[in-house]
C-alpha cells in the first residue's frame, strides 16, 4: 500500500515537473525569439543607410511581448519550481533583453523621429518593498492602456552585470519602487493617475479598443 | 516551506488510507468476499430485543414502530422495546398505541439520555441480542434476517448494518445521500480488517451478555454509540457488518440541523479518543490502534488543516484584489491563458485523491446496492461537501478542548 501511495505521488511529481520544464523551455524560446529579433534590428540599424526608418520601426519588438515574458517569468519565480536555478538564468537573460531593447529603441527615436514613451521600474523581491505589488499592478493597467507604452521592469536585486550598471548610471538608489520616467528619478508608489500627470506624451499613444489582462509587471 | 511540507504529508496520509481500503477490497473482492449475500439460517432462532429509545419523536415514531412490525422474524423470538425517555410531545400516547400488539412493551421514563433508555431496556429482557432503532428510522423487512446469523460466529459481539439516506428532498440530504454511500464501504472494510469503531444507532445489534459483562451502555460525550464499540473492541471481541440489513435513517435537512449532529459526533468522537487514547498506535488493537484510529484523528486535523489553507488562499487573492484597486487600475482582470494553468505535483495528488474516493463511493454503491453506479449527486458531494465538513469539525474540536459537552438538540 506504501508502495503504491508513493508510487502516486512520484507521478504526480513527475507529471508537475514535466509540465514546469515544458513552461520554461516554452519561456526560452520567447527569449531565443526576441534575442534574434534584437540582434536583427541592431543590425537592421547598422545598415540603416540602406533602410528607411519606416521598415526598422514595423519591425521592433512590441512591448507587450516584453511584458508578457515578464509575467510569465514572474509566475514561474513565484511558483519555486525546482528548475529554479533555470528561471534565475532566464530573468538574468530577460533583464538584459529589456536593457538592449531600451538602448536600441532610444537610438532609433533620435535616427528616426520617433517618439517612443519609455518607463523603467525598478522592483525588488526581498520582502522589503511594500509597495511594488501595488505600482505593478499601476503600469500593468498603463500598459494595458497604452499598448505602444514600454515599461522595462528590473528587479533592483538581480546581479546581472549590465543591470548594474543601468541602476549607476541612472543613479537609482536602493529604496523601491522607483521610477525612471523621461530621465528623472521617483521613488515611491506612482499611481496611474500620477503618471498621467508626469508622463503627458503618453497623451499621444494610441489607447487599446478594450483594457486587458493585468498581469503583475513585478518579476 | 513547512506549510508546504505539512499539505504534503497529510495528502500522503490521506491517500495511503484511501489505497489502503481500497486495496484490501480489490483482494477480497477476488476472493470472493465483497458482494455480501443474503444470510440464511437453518437452526432456531434466538430471541431479539430491540429498543426504541424517543425523546419527541412524535413525528417520526408510527413508522418506525410499523417497519419494525413488518420484521420476518418469528413474532414469539422478538420484543420491541419503546422506551419515552420523558418526552413533552406526543411520542408516549402514540409508543401506547402500539402495546396492543403482544411484541411491544412500552416504558417511560425520566429524561436521561440515550445510554440509559438502552440500559432500561437490558435490565428489562432475556433476548439473546439486543439491538437498537433510532426512532427516526425505519428497518426493510429481512434486516433483522440478516443480521442474526452473523452471530453465529461466538466470537462476535455486534452486527452494525447498512445505512442509507431515507429521504433526498434537498441538495444538502442528497449530499448526505452519498456519503452515507462512502460509509457503507468504510464500515464494511473497517469490519474486514477488524477495526469497526462506531456502532451507530440506527439498528446496530449486541449479545446481550457481552453488554452486560461490560457494564451497559454509558453516556460517552453523548455518542455512546462510539463508546460501547470502543469498549468492545478493547475487551477483544469482534464487531462485525452485514449492508445486507438495510435501515433508512432520517437526515437534516438544514445545514443548522446537519451542522449541530456532526458536531455532536465528531466532539464525541474526540473525546472518546481522549479517553481511549491507550488505543492510539497500539499494536494490541492491531490495525485499529496503528492505522485507523490515528488516521481518524488525522483526517480531522487535515480536514481543518487544507480548510484553513483555503481560507488563507482566498484572503491572499482578496488582498491582491484590493492593492490592485488602490493602486488606481481596478479589478484583475482573470482571462484564460494555459500557461498560467496550475501544474503543481499537490493538483495532481488531489486529482488522484478525488478519484480514489470516487472508487470507494462506487464500491459503496456495490456493497450497499450491488450496482457499481454512484449516486447522481456524486459530483455535488464532491464539490461542495469537503467545504462543509470543516465547519463542524473546527467547531467540534473547539469544544472538546474546553469540554463544553454537547447536546441532542
Amino acid at each position: 500500500m506504501l508502495a503504491i501511495t508513493a508510487l502516486i505521488f512520484a507521478t504526480a511529481f513527475y507529471v508537475s515537473n514535466y509540465f514546469n520544464n515544458q513552461r520554461v523551455a516554452d519561456v526560452r524560446n520567447t527569449e531565443d525569439s526576441i534575442s534574434t529579433d534584437i540582434l536583427s534590428l541592431e543590425t537592421q540599424f547598422d545598415l540603416l543607410t540602406e533602410h528607411s526608418c519606416g521598415n526598422i520601426a514595423e519591425n521592433t519588438i512590441l512591448p507587450s511581448e516584453l511584458t508578457s515574458l515578464g509575467s510569465e517569468l514572474s509566475y514561474l519565480e513565484a511558483q519555486g519550481s525546482s528548475n529554479q536555478v533555470e528561471v534565475g538564468r532566464l530573468k538574468s537573460l530577460y533583464s538584459v533583453l529589456e536593457i538592449k531593447d531600451y538602448l536600441l529603441m532610444q537610438q532609433l527615436a533620435v535616427r528616426c523621429n520617433l517618439k517612443p514613451v519609455f518607463i523603467l521600474y525598478f522592483y525588488s523581491n526581498k520582502g522589503d518593498c511594500a509597495d511594488c505589488e501595488k505600482q505593478g499592478y499601476a503600469l500593468t493597467s498603463l500598459t494595458e492602456t497604452y499598448p505602444q507604452l514600454r515599461v522595462y521592469s528590473f528587479d533592483y536585486n538581480l546581479q546581472v552585470g549590465a543591470l548594474q550598471t543601468l541602476i549607476s548610471i541612472d543613479d537609482v538608489e536602493d529604496h523601491p519602487p522607483a521610477l525612471v520616467i523621461n530621465d528623472k528619478l521617483y521613488y515611491g508608489f506612482k499611481s496611474v493617475d500620477d503618471i498621467q500627470k508626469i508622463l503627458p506624451q503618453l497623451a499621444t499613444l494610441q489607447k487599446s479598443a478594450t483594457s486587458t489582462a493585468a498581469t503583475s509587471t513585478k518579476k | 516551506m513547512l506549510a508546504t511540507m505539512t499539505t504534503y504529508v497529510f495528502l500522503f496520509i490521506s491517500l495511503f488510507f484511501e489505497v489502503f481500503l481500497l486495496v484490501v477490497f480489490l483482494e477480497r473482492r477476488m476472493a470472493g468476499g465483497t458482494t455480501p449475500s443474503p444470510a440464511t439460517r437453518t437452526s432456531a432462532l434466538p430471541s431479539v430485543c430491540i429498543v426504541v429509545p424517543c425523546f419527541n419523536e412524535a413525528h417520526t415514531l408510527e413508522a418506525t414502530v410499523h417497519s419494525l412490525l413488518a420484521l420476518h422474524y418469528p413474532a414469539d423470538k422478538i420484543q420491541i422495546a419503546i422506551i419515552d425517555d420523558g418526552s413533552t410531545d406526543d411520542t408516549l400516547k402514540i409508543a401506547r398505541g402500539f402495546e396492543s400488539d403482544a411484541r411491544v412493551k412500552v416504558f417511560h421514563k425520566e429524561n436521561g439520555g440515550k445510554h440509559t433508555a438502552m440500559n432500561l431496556a437490558l435490565a428489562h429482557t432475556q433476548a439473546q441480542f439486543i439491538g437498537c432503532l433510532d426512532a427516526d428510522s425505519i428497518v426493510a423487512p429481512d434486516a433483522l434476517m440478516q443480521v442474526v446469523p452473523i452471530f453465529d460466529n461466538p466470537k462476535i459481539a455486534a452486527v452494525t448494518p447498512g445505512i442509507h439516506v431515507r429521504e433526498q428532498k434537498n441538495m444538502l440530504q442528497r449530499m448526505q445521500h452519498v456519503e452515507y454511500r462512502l460509509s457503507i464501504f468504510n464500515r464494511f472494510m473497517l469490519a474486514a480488517i477488524g477495526s469497526v469503531f462506531i456502532t451507530p444507532g440506527p439498528f446496530s445489534f449486541f449479545r446481550a451478555s457481552v453488554v452486560r459483562e461490560l457494564g451497559g451502555w454509558r453516556y460517552a460525550h453523548s455518542t455512546e454509540d462510539m463508546e460501547m464499540a470502543l469498549r468492545i473492541q478493547l475487551a477483544g471481541h469482534l464487531i462485525a457488518n452485514q449492508p445486507q440489513a438495510i435501515v433508512h435513517t432520517s437526515t437534516p435537512r438544514t445545514l443548522r440541523g446537519l451542522f449541530r449532529q456532526r458536531v455532536r459526533w465528531t466532539y464525541g468522537w474526540l473525546r472518546n479518543a481522549i479517553d481511549y487514547r491507550f488505543m492510539l498506535g497500539n499494536g494490541r488493537f492491531g490495525d485499529l490502534g496503528l492505522l485507523v484510529l490515528p488516521s481518524a484523528i488525522l483526517s480531522i486535523a487535515a480536514g481543518i488543516y487544507f480548510f484553513l489553507r483555503i481560507l488563507w488562499n482566498i484572503g491572499t487573492s482578496i488582498a491582491h484584489a484590493l492593492v490592485s484597486i488602490e493602486s488606481g487600475s481596478g479589478i484583475p482582470h482573470i482571462g484564460f491563458n494555459a500557461f498560467y494553468l496550475p501544474t503543481s505535483a499537490l493538483w495532481f495528488i488531489v486529482f488522484a485523491s478525488v478519484l480514489l474516493i470516487l472508487a470507494l463511493i462506487s464500491a459503496g454503491s456495490l456493497i450497499g446496492t450491488h450496482s457499481r453506479r454512484p449516486p447522481a449527486s456524486t459530483p455535488l458531494f464532491l464539490l461542495f461537501y469537503s467545504f462543509l465538513v470543516p465547519l463542524w469539525l473546527i467547531a467540534a474540536v473547539v469544544r472538546a478542548t474546553f469540554k463544553t459537552g454537547v447536546r441532542w438538540r
